[in-house]
C-alpha cells in the first residue's frame, strides 16, 4: 500500500528543504519528527490546544506568528519559512550548542520548567514576543499584561506559569528598547 | 400654501398641548402606580418548581441575565434595527425589579406586551410568541420568579431612535402583529404535536430568532421559521423539509435539543446558550414533543445528502479547496470529515455544509468557535478563526470544496460573499 503524497518545499531555521514528498494529509509536527529528524517540537494536546508544538511562522511582512502543528497539515507551510525550536540556539559548524538563547537562558536561570516538554513552545512564542516588542514597544505599565497575552495559550502542567512568565519579563527588561515609559 | 401653513401650525400646536396634558396626567397616574406595595407569591414548592422548568423552557435567562450578572437581574443589550434595548431586571427587587408586580400584571406583560405602568414593552420581549402561555403557566412562572433573590440591578434605559422610542407607538404596532396564534409550522394532531407546538412556539419562541422579520420588526408569518440572520450566525430554515433536506432526524434533532451536539453539528453562535439554558433542560418527553411538533407527526424522508453532481465534486477533490482543507482543517476534522467523538464535529454529516446560504459556514471559518460546555459535561474545545490565514479567494475555494464534498451544494460561494462577511 502507498499513501498519495504532495511535494513540500519550506525553509526551516534558515535551510531550505525539499522537495520532500509528504503523505497526503500529514500534519507538520509528524513531517519534522519523521521525515526530518526535527524533534524538539512536542506533541501534546494533538488538538491545537497545549500549543507545545508550535513553530514560528516568519511572515513575508517581516512579522511572526506562532502556528500549531499538530492540526496543520504540511500542505500550509509548502513555499513558507518557519523557525522551529532547534533554531533557538546559536550552533556552531558541527551542529552543536555554543550559546543558547535569552529567553532560552532565562527559563533556566529561573528554573520555568520542570518536566520540560512544554518548553519548546514556551521558548518560541517568548521569541515571538521579544521581537514583535522590538518592532513595536509597549509601555511599561502594560508589559504584564502584554506578557499575559502573549504566553496565555501555552499550558504547563509543573512550574504554575509565574517562572515562566517572570523569566519572560527578566529579559524584556533587560533588553533595551523593548519598552516605553509613558502609554 | 401660505394660507394652510398657520393652519397646521395651529393644528401642530394643539397636538403639542394634548399631548402634553395627556403626559402630565399619564405621570400622575404613573406615579400613583409605582407606589403600589411590594408583593408576595404564596411560594408553594411544587408551583415554584413547575414555574422553574417553565421559565427554563421559556428560556427567560437567556435575555434576562447580562454575561457575567446574577440571573433575571437584567442587562443584556440587544441591538435591533431601530437601536438598543436591554433586558430588565425580572428580581423581585420592589424597586429596580418587579417585586410590585401582581400576578395580573405579570400575565399582560406576557400577554399583551404591556408594563405594570401601563406602557407598552417592545417586542423584542417576545410577547408576541409568550401570549400563547396558559394563564395557569403564567402564575406559576410568576411565583417562581418572585421567590427569587431581589436583586438591586437598575435597569439601563432603551436608546431606541425616533419615533421608536414612543412606545405609544407599538400600540398600533400591537393590531398589526401582535395575534393570539402563530400558524403551525408542521402537519400534526397527536399529543406530543400539541405539546411541541407550545413548547417551540410559545414557550420556547423559536420564531423570534428563525422566522425572518419585516419592515417593522414584525416575524414575517408566511414564512414561519424559514430562518434569519439577526445576528453574525444566522438562525437557519426550520421548516421541517428545511430540516430533513439538510439530514435532520428525530435521534439528531433531540440529541441537539437535549444536549447541543448531534452528527449535524454542535449548537453554535446563539444557540449555544439556548441549549444550555433551555432546551437542555426539557423532560424526555418534552424533548420527543418538541421534536415531533419541528418534524410534524409523520416527518418528511431524510434527504440523503446530493450526488447529482460528480463533476462538481471531481473538481473540489482535487482544487485548491481540498489543498486547503488539508492544510487548516483536516488536522482536527480528519481527513475523511468524520472529525473527532466528542472533541471536534465531522464535516461528513454537518448540517451547516448542507445550507444554501453559505454565510455561517464562512462566518465559522473566519472567526473560529470560542470553547464551551454543553449538557451532560460534555464540552468542546476552541476552533480558532482562520481570518488571518486565509484570503478572500482561499475562503471561497475551501468553503466550496466543503460545500460541494459533504453538503450537495454547488460550487458558487465567491470572494466577494466572504470579504462581504470580514
Amino acid at each position: 500500500m502507498s499513501l498519495p503524497t504532495r511535494p513540500l518545499t519550506l525553509t526551516i531555521n534558515g535551510r531550505r528543504h525539499g522537495p520532500i514528498d509528504v503523505p497526503e494529509g500529514m500534519m507538520m509536527i509528524d513531517v519534522l519528527h519523521e521525515m526530518l529528524d526535527l524533534t524538539g517540537s512536542r506533541l501534546g494536546c494533538g488538538q491545537g490546544i497545549c500549543h507545545a508544538c508550535v513553530v514560528i511562522w516568519d511572515r513575508d511582512d517581516q512579522t511572526s506568528e506562532e502556528v500549531p502543528t499538530c492540526i496543520t497539515g504540511a500542505d500550509f507551510f509548502n513555499g513558507k519559512r518557519i523557525r522551529t525550536i532547534e533554531g533557538a540556539a546559536q550552533t556552531n559548524d558541527k551542529g552543536e550548542v555554543i550559546a543558547l538563547s535569552a529567553v532560552q537562558q532565562a527559563f533556566l536561570d529561573r528554573f520555568s520548567f520542570q518536566c520540560g516538554y512544554c518548553t519548546p513552545g514556551f521558548v518560541n512564542a517568548a521569541t515571538v514576543l521579544l521581537e514583535r516588542l522590538k518592532r513595536a514597544p509597549v509601555p511599561r505599565a502594560e508589559l504584564e499584561a502584554t506578557i499575559t497575552a502573549a504566553l496565555e495559550n501555552h499550558i504547563c502542567r509543573c512550574t504554575g506559569y509565574v517562572r515562566y512568565y517572570q523569566a519572560v519579563r527578566d529579559v524584556i527588561l533587560a533588553t533595551p528598547g523593548l519598552t516605553r515609559e509613558n502609554a | 400654501m401660505t394660507v394652510r401653513r398657520p393652519a397646521a401650525l395651529l393644528i401642530a400646536a394643539a397636538a403639542v398641548g394634548v399631548i402634553a396634558i395627556a403626559a402630565v396626567i399619564a405621570s400622575s397616574f404613573l406615579s400613583e402606580q409605582t407606589v403600589a406595595p411590594a408583593q408576595a407569591a404564596d411560594a408553594q414548592p411544587d408551583v415554584v418548581a413547575r414555574g422553574k422548568y417553565l421559565a427554563e423552557a421559556a428560556d427567560c435567562a437567556a435575555c434576562h441575565s447580562a454575561p457575567g450578572g446574577a440571573p433575571f437581574a437584567g442587562g443584556l443589550p440587544m441591538q435591533s434595527g431601530f437601536g438598543m434595548i436591554y433586558a430588565t431586571n425580572i428580581t423581585p427587587d420592589p424597586d429596580d425589579g418587579i417585586g410590585r408586580w401582581s400576578a395580573e400584571d405579570f400575565w399582560h406583560a406576557l400577554h399583551d406586551g404591556v408594563r405594570r405602568d401601563g406602557r407598552q414593552l417592545y417586542p423584542a420581549m417576545p410577547y408576541t410568541s409568550y401570549r400563547g402561555i396558559t394563564r395557569a403557566d403564567a402564575d406559576a412562572l410568576y411565583t417562581y420568579v418572585m421567590q427569587l433573590r431581589p436583586m438591586k440591578v437598575a435597569n439601563r434605559r432603551t436608546e431606541l431612535n425616533f419615533p421608536f422610542n414612543i412606545r405609544l407607538g407599538m400600540l398600533g404596532w400591537n393590531l398589526l402583529f401582535l395575534h393570539d396564534s402563530l400558524p403551525a409550522v408542521s402537519i400534526g394532531n397527536s399529543p406530543a404535536w400539541r405539546r411541541g407546538r407550545y413548547l417551540v412556539d410559545v414557550l420556547g419562541h423559536c420564531g423570534e430568532c428563525h422566522t425572518p422579520r419585516g419592515m417593522l420588526g414584525q416575524m414575517e408569518l408566511s414564512r414561519t421559521f424559514a430562518g434569519s440572520a439577526l445576528s453574525r450566525v444566522a438562525a437557519p430554515d426550520i421548516t421541517p423539509a428545511a430540516l430533513t433536506s439538510r439530514g435532520w432526524t428525530v435521534a439528531g434533532l433531540r440529541a441537539f435539543l437535549g444536549r447541543g451536539l448531534a452528527p449535524q453539528g454542535s449548537a453554535f453562535g446563539d444557540m449555544h446558550p439556548v441549549v444550555v439554558l433551555s432546551t437542555g433542560s426539557l423532560t424526555e418527553d418534552d424533548l420527543n414533543a418538541a421534536v415531533t411538533y419541528l418534524l410534524g407527526d409523520r416527518p418528511p424522508a431524510i434527504v440523503p445528502v446530493s450526488t447529482n453532481n460528480p463533476a462538481n465534486i471531481g473538481a473540489a477533490a482535487n482544487g485548491a479547496g481540498r489543498i486547503t482543507y488539508l492544510a487548516l482543517c483536516a488536522g482536527c476534522h480528519g481527513l475523511d470529515g468524520n472529525g473527532v467523538p466528542n472533541t471536534v464535529v465531522a464535516m461528513r454529516s454537518n448540517s451547516t455544509l448542507r445550507l444554501v446560504d453559505p454565510r455561517n459556514l464562512l462566518v465559522t471559518m473566519l472567526d473560529g468557535i470560542v470553547p464551551e460546555n454543553f449538557p451532560y459535561r460534555e464540552s468542546m474545545q476552541k476552533m480558532p478563526g482562520f481570518a488571518d490565514k486565509l484570503s478572500d479567494n482561499d475562503a471561497a475555494t475551501l468553503a466550496n470544496y466543503l460545500r460541494v464534498t459533504w453538503g450537495g451544494q454547488n460550487d458558487d460561494v465567491t470572494p466577494a460573499m466572504v470579504r462581504a462577511l470580514r
